[in-house]
């Protein structure tokens, strides 16, 4: 019987090779998409699985309540891990880390920089890594030891067997390589290569001893199956054991939520990052029901032609049940053919795949999870798309269809088959009116005002003599012609770091925390970026006669009233500063929201980037050369490593820009596989309107009047489409913009646009086979009847 | 084998009702070989296909080898069809994607009779109606002939008691007809039962009996043998 059902089924597919092709290509096509996406997905699921002791480790989050709303930081004080460790029941053991340092590291000729932590050595037993020389016991037994990578290890030493050697790190400090460890992979929440004894940072940084300041990361490593919720409840109000006036409130969140959630709004975590992982899986079973429609609408629509063949079936004894097996066994045997030309294009398609969501994601037609999930997504793609040609076949009557009355597309069926193309129409309607939109969002944020110009500016990492010199360095910049200003901060203008609640100012209820950002700057800081001064005036060039005076911005004015803001006066506990000058807002650290209060400290010491404002109208990568000579000549020993703002002010539309590439290929994909499903029904419908045809060009209809008679159903189901799509397109978008404060207004042009788009596309799919079919012979037409 | 009583059968759309056959009754015996005849719309079609188990009767009684059959349900009918009946069909009803071996083998494979057992009996049946040198032929390949010779060796192949031709001849020259003719002759003299529709009178003298149809009622029974 199955032998039968095999051969009956290969020989209804080669005789029908267009249709097949039609059925076998969309399906394709549907299944490498979702391969694509699932495959994204699963590294995204797995995120941190490199950590055996995934399920124990948590990291200590820091919420703080200012004016009624609550921040979340990973800020935490120096102390707390320590502490914690021996005074909270449940934890196991504690690490603390920097925030990631970049540092330059020299071997002889070699100077590179590369991207490391200091951590407490039990960082190195809590996370597992994995030595290929040392051990996690005793790497940090010396004060300045470092733990690198195979990579590192193999870009300076040609090998791995490097223990006991030597590296020189910012031209200050040498370091013994304790340890090597293998190489962390890319779906990992850290990115280092070198990992330092947190006590060097330490000594540096006297100030992270204290309890009221958050500088570094606390890691927890809790006893397995601990109770989390008592060790929260002890920690929740672990400062206030600690000293008085503190703000923050700490808990331990789990590591398997960092990738997908780790969001805060207010003190609540809010979905991270799963909202793409669901959406785009969404999409994923999305494609693969378009394809299915296609597959049953084919099916169903062609089904005139195999109505005999189950006519004769029944007669000789084949009960619905056996049939209705054939015919889902067919469609299995296509989703399965579909599968393995969908491998096809998943291997051609993932270099592709790959840099448009930056990641190297390979697959294995060995692993089992890969080889499974395809076989599970062709068996549900089989089921779906055969069920229903399936029942509607095998529920026809073989006294019907032996008499050779044509079987008449039962109202139900043809209601069925329209319906069908309307959703998928309309998916790929909602898609294309998505695209656009996410598309004009972000050139709308991207094109915003942020207050400055970021064009021409680039910025580096101060070192060796850049903050002693640097003055002599700005003037000899500006002596090249190509430099028009140069100014150093603590933080690179995008992205301020940090803050405090602590500020007080007459009038202002001191029982109430404002949290403001605070940056030092030298005194070039406001000309280099092309700030405003509203009010007030400038720094003074030398940067010792402000050093009680600061500038905030329009936001902090507002909030502290009155007129004239110049003038008054700042406290920080005993400190006293008084307000010099106000400028204009700037937008840094989310492009999407306005600008928060800020207070800018004439202060060079805590300074850590070097930003130069490059002259627009010349030529930037010579600009840049000419800018390089200076810094390495006053700056020997160290790399030149510039970056530029415009590059960095990219990096924040990451998430989106992937959501709109991702978008638009899908919806393009989706649109080409609805058009393949109508391409083959116009196919069929124009083939059972011979007659018709026929009839009417005798009877004296232009080849013109005929195409647009077989082309006008479609076009009307198209329109539905639009009918439906538009107001749910509508309402996903505009829930979609509310969680941006700085958004667009969606038009209606976009509705007309996406509309016109989607009936242009399946007139040109449509006409191509009413034209074939106007144009043909009417005599050829009849006579084939 | 065949007992049928006041057997109604009434095609209702929205406007129209059409009466098919009108309390109805007729017996066939055994090894018997009777000819339906009458105009276009007699309801010689219906009657054939209730037989056939293809249909079922609006009410009225159908007896086929002792068991009451007119209300069974389409698994039942199913079965009872692929054990026991044989189609032969005006237009031979083959299946364009299967051989002419493939498609006689189908009412066995139904059947769950083994290959072996299956390939025995079908070069048997094909070599009796002589078309085994064509096997491996697709039927669009054939004559009309040898479309409805395979057709016929397709309704014999599980010997069944009863075989219901619905105009055999009626897409056949005269020599293929004949041919076909003194096939399903021969067979009823080996036992097989035979009920055929036919408009031709050459064709019904083949027949033992021939029962005359007008508006769903027989009018005339004539007896040849």
């Amino acid at each position: 019987m199955f032998k039968n059902y095999l051969k009956t089924t290969f020989r209804n597919l080669w005789k029908n090779k267009g249709y097949t092709f039609l059925n076998i290509f969309g399906l394709a096509i549907g299944i490498a998409c979702a391969a694509l996406i699932f495959l994204w997905v699963e590294d995204e699921i797995n995120y941190n699985d490199y950590f055996s002791n995934k399920e124990n480790l948590y990291k200590i989050k820091d919420s703080q309540t200012y004016d009624g709303t609550t921040f979340t930081f990973d800020a935490t004080p120096g102390p707390l891990a320590g502490n914690i460790k021996s005074e909270i029941p449940g934890i196991k053991n504690t690490a603390r880390t920097t925030w990631g340092n970049q540092s330059l590291f020299s071997l002889d000729d070699k100077n590179i920089y590369e991207q490391g932590m200091y951590v407490d050595s039990s960082f190195l037993s809590m996370f597992g890594l994995k030595f290929v020389q040392g051990s996690a016991a005793t790497a940090f037994q010396q004060l300045y030891s470092i733990v690198i990578s195979k990579k590192m290890a193999e870009k300076f030493f040609g090998s791995t067997n490097v223990v006991g050697k030597s590296l020189r790190s910012d031209n200050k400090q040498n370091y013994v390589v304790s340890g090597v460890i293998e190489d962390l992979p890319e779906n990992v929440s850290f990115k280092f290569d070198w990992l330092a004894p947190f006590k060097i940072f330490l000594v540096q940084n006297d100030w992270l001893q204290q309890w009221g300041n958050n500088g570094v990361v606390t890691y927890v490593e809790v006893v397995p199956n601990a109770n989390i919720a008592s060790i929260n409840k002890k920690l929740y109000n672990y400062l206030d054991t600690k000293g008085s006036g503190f703000n923050a409130k700490f808990s331990i969140y789990p590591m398997s939520r960092w990738r997908m959630y780790d969001t805060w709004k207010n003190g609540k975590e809010v979905a991270g990052r799963i909202t793409f992982v669901n959406l785009f899986s969404l999409i994923a079973w999305i494609i693969l029901i378009i394809a299915c429609i296609n597959f049953m609408n084919l099916s169903t629509a062609r089904s005139e032609q195999r109505a005999r063949e189950v006519g004769v079936r029944k007669v000789l004894g084949a009960g619905k049940g056996k049939l209705v097996v054939q015919f889902i066994g067919e469609s299995l045997i296509m989703a399965l053919i579909s599968a393995v030309v969908a491998i096809g294009i998943v291997y051609l398609a993932l270099p592709t795949f790959n840099s448009l969501v930056e990641k190297h994601l390979l697959v294995h037609v060995t692993n089992p999870v890969h080889v499974g999930g395809l076989l599970v997504i062709a068996l549900i793609c089989g089921l779906i798309a055969g069920s229903y040609p399936a029942f509607y076949l095998s529920s026809f009557n073989p006294v019907t269809v032996l008499k050779g009355l044509k079987v008449k597309s039962s109202v139900s069926a043809g209601f069925i088959r329209k319906g069908l193309v309307i959703a998928q129409f309309s998916i790929s309607i909602i898609l294309i009116i998505s695209t656009i939109l996410i598309y004009q969002q972000i050139h709308h944020v991207k094109n915003r005002d942020l207050g400055y110009n970021k064009e021409s500016l680039i910025y580096l990492q101060v070192q060796g003599n850049i903050k002693p010199h640097f003055n002599a360095i700005k003037n000899d910049l500006l002596q090249t012609g190509v430099v028009k200003n140069a100014s150093l901060s603590r933080s690179t203008v995008l992205q301020l770091g940090s803050n405090t609640g602590d500020f007080q100012w007459q009038g202002k209820d001191p029982t109430k925390q404002i949290l403001i950002t605070v940056e030092s700057v030298s005194p070039e800081y406001i000309p280099t970026m092309g700030m405003h001064i509203k009010q007030g005036r400038d720094f003074y060039a030398d940067v010792k006669s402000d050093s009680n005076n600061v500038i905030i911005n329009e936001t902090l004015a507002k909030i502290i009233g009155g007129k004239n803001i110049p003038g008054s006066v700042l406290s920080q506990g005993d400190t006293k500063y008084t307000v010099v000058g106000v400028i204009s807002d700037f937008i840094y650290n989310d492009m999407y929201s306005s600008s928060s209060p800020l207070i800018l400290f004439a202060d060079t010491a805590g300074t850590n980037y070097m930003t130069i404002r490059l002259n627009a109208k010349d030529n930037i990568p010579a600009s840049l050369a000419r800018v390089e000579k200076v810094i390495k000549s006053d700056n020997p020993g160290f790399p030149f490593e510039a970056k530029f703002v415009d590059d960095q002010f990219d990096q924040f539309f990451k998430a989106e820009t992937l959501i709109g590439k991702l978008a638009s290929v899908f919806s393009v994909l989706a649109i080409f596989i609805s058009c393949l499903g109508l391409f083959g029904l116009a196919a069929y419908t124009a083939e059972r309107r011979t007659k018709e045809i026929g009839i009417r060009k005798v009877l004296g209809a232009s080849a013109k009047g005929l195409a647009g008679l077989l082309s006008k159903d479609f076009l009307y189901l198209v329109a539905i489409s639009c009918i439906l799509a538009f107001p749910l397109a509508w309402w996903m978008m505009y829930n979609w913009l509310q969680k941006y404060a700085y958004r667009i207004d969606i038009s209606w042009t976009i509705f007309f646009i996406a509309g016109l788009l989607a009936l242009l596309i399946a007139l040109i799919t449509v006409s191509f086979q009413a034209i074939k079919v106007a144009l043909s012979n009417p005599v050829k037409s009849l006579r084939s009847e | 084998m065949i007992k049928i009583k006041d057997l109604e059968k009434i095609y209702r759309t929205e406007e129209v009702e059409t009466v098919a056959l009108n309390k109805l009754s007729f017996n066939v015996k055994e090894g018997e070989f009777v000819a339906v005849m009458g105009p276009s719309g007699c309801g010689k079609s219906t009657l054939l296909n209730i037989l056939g188990l293809l249909d079922d009767p609006d009410s009225g009684s159908f007896i086929f080898n002792g068991i009451e059959v007119a209300h069974f349900n389409e698994r039942k009918r199913a079965d009872l069809r692929k054990r026991n009946i044989g189609f032969v069909f005006q237009s031979f009803n083959l299946i364009d994607e299967l051989t002419v071996f493939e498609n006689v083998e189908l009412p066995l494979i139904y059947l769950g009779v083994k290959s072996d057992e299956r390939k025995k009996r079908v070069e048997e049946v094909l070599d009796k109606v002589q078309i085994m040198h064509r096997k491996n032929h697709y039927p669009q390949q054939l004559s009309g002939g040898q479309q409805q010779r395979v057709a016929v060796a397709r309704a014999v192949v599980n010997n069944p008691k009863l075989i219901l031709a619905d105009e055999p001849t009626g897409n056949l020259d005269s020599s293929n007809g004949n041919e076909v003719m003194q096939m399903l002759t021969e067979l009823n003299e080996q036992g097989t039962t035979i009920v055929m529709v036919t408009h031709s009178e050459h064709d019904a003298r083949y027949s033992h009996r021939i029962i005359r149809m007008l508006d769903g009622q027989t009018v005339t029974e004539n007896i040849l043998v």
